[in-house]
């Protein structure tokens, strides 16, 4: 016998970070050892710099299941490389910009420059993309896509239908 | 028809780039040159990489010469270029795409003997290849046209007649009421568009800048992109090459001609070069330059949307 199983309607989003080893991670350490409280819903990824953070990785994310994400690093100048996060910054200006386009709800994704001093920003950041991708509710767009993955379900074209019709 | 092309100097062009080609080929300038032959339609053609003077009355051009030659000297054909000095003939967005790989530093200009077309506007499609040129069958790209005339080239043929004045853009129209709508019907209209994918991976051949020995969205250890014709990877195939693309493609068009399947790839390509203009005040044209858009960065860049 299986226990009817609760279905929770509390929606707890998961959020992923990607963040530079140098600054927001030190930074999101921080908060912890200061013993600050956030949002356990997200999930932190290090690289080595934000200029590592490809943007195929955040659609993966979102793929995967990701309801919000969130990219971090180092304040302009304060590059462990010099000048990763200029460069992630142009990428990612051009990146958001084709999200949009495609139909991606830019609100789900959140860029952020948080230093090693800023824990308490940390804090904020990931709270604030939390709360917001919360009352969003969860993002169905990829996951759609990887069910569809699967059946395709739609018979947009007459070929379809006709192959669907002789079976 | 009404609205109809003048492109009658076309035949004055054709006879200019076999002489030209004879000329330089004959004279030991260059060792290959990579043109248009007549195809076996009338009006059609189909690319030649010809080694001899005696093969350049083969040469054409008509408005059936769309395919952007750049590509024969990326990936298609890497041994062309070593074998010394090529001769190539480019139209506008040819040129741009030749100009781009120099950029990126895998063709040399010394390597080159440019070509030039005094272009008019090619077909849409190559599926009636002898008709009449008209505002109707021109292909998108050459409506809104700015480089009509290749600048910098080695030999440009002389013509007497003036070349038609850009039309409005369909491509801009399309992006405007694009914007317009919700995200969710964006992602509605894209979805349909990237669902008839078949990964055939058309658009990746015929592009000069896809020139990678192993794409992204090849590799499987990790596996960033899917690699079956399904919704998600599909989706994910498209944003990589537009992102990929981005700061880098031509216009050249070559990617939605060849897509069997007629998704509208340029649309992508055209957005992001809208946003690049904007952004960064950047568009491609016919200046060799050592940095493009996204490899490059200015302290004052915009970071607005960073928190
Ligand atoms: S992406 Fe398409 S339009 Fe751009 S250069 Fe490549 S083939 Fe041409
Ligand atoms: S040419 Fe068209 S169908 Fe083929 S891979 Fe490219 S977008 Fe998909």
């Amino acid at each position: 016998m299986h226990p009817e199983k609760t279905i929770s309607s509390d929606f707890e989003p998961k959020v992923i970070a990607f963040v530079c080893t140098w600054c927001t991670y030190a930074g999101a350490d921080l908060a912890g050892t200061s013993r600050m409280q956030y949002p356990s819903n997200v999930r932190v990824l290090k690289f080595p710099c934000t200029g590592r953070i490809d943007p195929v990785f955040i659609l993966k994310a979102f793929q995967q299941g990701a309801d919000g994400v969130l990219v971090s690093g180092c304040h302009p100048g304060d590059c462990h490389y010099i000048a990763g996060n200029f460069h992630a910054r142009r990428r990612f200006a051009a990146f958001r910009k084709l999200l949009e386009f495609v139909g991606v709800d830019l609100q789900r994704l959140q860029f952020s420059w948080v230093s090693a001093a800023e824990g308490g920003k940390w804090v904020e950041v990931v709270t604030e993309l939390t709360e917001k991708v919360r009352a969003m509710g969860p993002m169905m767009e990829f996951k759609e896509l990887a069910l569809e993955e699967q059946w395709s379900g739609a018979m947009i074209s007459p070929e379809l239908q006709d192959a669907y019709r002789q079976i | 028809m009404i609205n109809t092309i003048d492109i009658s100097h076309y035949g004055t062009v054709a006879e200019s780039i076999r002489i030209e080609a004879a000329r330089i080929l004959g004279e030991g300038l260059v060792t290959a040159v990579v043109a248009y032959t007549a195809g076996r339609r009338a009006g059609s053609v189909q690319p030649a990489i010809i080694t001899s003077a005696a093969e350049a009355e083969r040469l054409t051009f008509t408005a059936a010469s769309v395919n952007n030659l750049a590509v024969y000297l990326t990936k298609a054909k890497k041994d062309i270029p070593r074998s010394g000095r090529i001769g190539i003939v480019v139209k506008g967005c040819d040129l741009k795409a030749l100009v781009g790989l120099m950029g990126e530093s895998q063709l040399q200009r010394e390597q080159l003997y440019l070509i030039g077309i005094p272009c008019a506007g090619v077909l849409a499609s190559t599926v009636r290849p002898a008709e009449p040129l008209t505002a109707g069958n021109l292909a998108p790209k050459c409506r809104e046209c700015d480089a009509q005339l290749p600048e910098g080239c080695d030999y440009v043929p002389e013509i007497d007649l003036p070349l038609p004045t850009p039309l409005e853009s369909t491509y801009a129209a399309e992006i405007a009421r694009l914007e317009g709508l919700t995200p969710a019907e964006r992602w509605a209209y894209w979805k349909e568009q990237f669902a008839k994918c078949i990964k055939c991976y058309a658009c990746r051949q015929v592009c000069p800048f896809c020139f990678c020995e192993q794409c992204l969205c090849d590799r499987n250890k990790p596996q960033m992109v899917d690699t079956t014709p399904r919704p998600a990877g599909n989706t994910a195939w498209h944003i990589v090459r537009a992102m990929h693309l981005a700061g880098r493609c031509a216009g050249c068009a070559e990617c939605e001609r060849v897509c069997p399947m007629d998704i509208p790839l340029n649309l992508l390509n055209r957005k992001m070069a809208k946003e690049l203009k904007e952004l960064f005040d950047y568009e491609a044209g016919f200046a060799v330059n050592e940095k493009g858009p996204l490899t490059m960065f200015m302290e004052k860049d915009d970071q607005s949307f960073i928190k």
